[in-house]
């Protein structure tokens, strides 16, 4: 499905209804930091991604890693394309990105949420030869059955099927546990149905972590010389 | 301003436009949260009286005040007015209500959000004749300077004066100076310049748990 046809893979930046540009602000800082940082790992993504950072277990895992973090709560697939386009991935060459988006593609289909995290991963790709991305599942939500686990679902069942054809793509889903016997999600592990809390965050960062550590090792680190 | 006129103050739930009945389900749950607890205070507003919940200063500060968390993450006045008149305030007989609401009302102006948040406080005095309700000060957003900082500000003015008359009332303005003087908000202390970091909470909290002690102490018998 080409950008075209698919709008869940037109780059698009966030329009500022509120009024307090935080949108934009959030943005340009992420490009600065690229001008400063030398980041071995980048996450990139929506919420799930930008409240790791707010919680205890980033400093623990992920800062030792060298990891920067462009979440931005709200963002959809065509927001993440556009910001990895428009200068959030310039002087940076990290060894693994993580990516995390898709739950907030309301207007779109699973099939076009699974197209756009796949351009984005061909983005990525393509301006980052030598990296490996991985690329982590959308997790259930709402209390109780609903159309958008379904559709996330979904979108999970096709980005396993069609991301490693990609190249060095990983999909890991770490949605497994938070969906009970009952069917309900409790408030313990999503305080709100969809955010994690800080518990979940550890589960959740394990397996991520894990996978991080088993990447970088497999790849040598590039002397800085040779990114001239 | 009649309250017909200002849907920030009309009682409204929030539409399940997303599709997974989260703000139902919350609101539920808050319900049914309070039939089995008695708190001493309860703490109700948006995402930045939820996400409060979610970091260690709750359990440093506020659990052993016997403290219970309603907030949800994108209320305006309107949706907590809903939800307050719907059963979260039914079971339980707390002696402080923290009330944090108003930087979500997009679209009203800063009149109607303040009638929105005298219509609660209407409310929460009505159900519980005996609460004190504690108004805490919209804080600023936004990096730079920008019109909703001016509209917080002045929804803030306007509470303030508003409640400075009744006994069962007090306002308070958290804000230990987020604005720097270059104008901006860093992003420690706000990381999407809107909510607050750990360390931001830990700054906000400071005189929040100050004045509830106090209040919590006069209300003692």
């Amino acid at each position: 499905m080409s950008a075209e046809e698919n709008p869940a893979a037109a780059p698009a930046s966030v329009v500022d209804v509120q009024g307090d540009g935080r949108w934009m602000s959030q943005h340009n800082r992420f490009v600065q930091e690229c001008k400063d940082a030398e980041p071995d790992v980048l996450l990139v993504g929506d919420s799930m991604v930008q409240l790791m950072q707010q919680n205890e277990v980033w400093r623990e895992l992920f800062s030792p890693l060298h990891a920067l973090n462009f979440g931005i709560g709200g963002d959809t697939t065509c927001n993440v394309l556009w910001r990895l386009q428009n200068g959030e991935l310039e002087n940076i060459r990290p060894r693994v990105v993580v990516l995390w988006v898709g739950t907030n593609n309301h207007e779109h289909t699973a099939d076009q949420v699974a197209g756009g995290i796949l351009a984005i991963a061909q983005l990525l790709l393509s301006r980052l030869p030598k990296s490996k991305i991985i690329v982590l599942g959308l997790l259930p939500r709402g209390e109780f059955p609903n159309p958008l686990r379904e559709k996330n679902a979904a979108v999970n069942n096709l980005l396993r099927a069609s991301l490693p054809r990609l190249g060095p793509v990983q999909f890991i889903d770490v949605g497994g546990s938070f969906v009970h016997s009952d069917g309900t999600i409790s408030s313990r592990d999503m305080f709100d149905f969809l955010h994690l809390t800080a518990g979940a965050y550890r589960t959740i960062s394990t397996a991520l972590h894990e996978l991080l550590l088993q990447l970088l090792e497999e790849m040598p680190q590039e002397r800085r010389a040779s990114l001239v | 301003m009649s309250e017909d006129s200002n849907t920030a103050a009309s009682p409204t739930p929030c539409q399940d436009i997303q599709g997974d009945g989260r703000w139902m389900s919350l609101h539920n749950r808050f319900v049914s949260d309070s039939k089995g607890k008695e708190p001493d205070v309860l703490f109700v507003g948006d995402s930045l009286v939820q996400l409060l919940h979610e970091f260690e200063v709750w359990r440093k500060l506020f659990s052993p005040l016997h403290a219970l968390n309603f907030g949800v993450g994108g209320d305006a006045t309107q949706h907590v007015l809903w939800r307050l008149i719907n059963g979260e305030l039914d079971y339980i007989n707390p002696k402080v209500v923290m009330l944090w609401v108003g930087t979500n009302n997009h679209g009203h102006t800063p009149e109607q959000i303040c009638g929105g948040i005298m219509a609660i406080i209407n409310v929460i005095h009505q159900k519980l004749p005996h609460a004190h309700t504690l108004v805490l000060g919209l804080l600023p957003r936004g990096k730079s300077p920008n019109p909703l900082r001016e509209r917080n500000a002045s929804v803030n003015a306007l509470v303030q004066a508003e409640v400075a008359s009744l006994s069962h009332v007090s306002f308070l303005d958290v804000d230990p100076g987020f604005i720097h003087s270059d104008g901006s908000i860093a992003h420690q202390d706000m990381y999407d310049y809107l909510h607050l970091t750990p360390q931001a909470y830990q700054r906000v909290c400071q005189p929040l748990h100050e004045r509830i002690k106090s209040l919590l102490d006069k209300h003692a018998p």
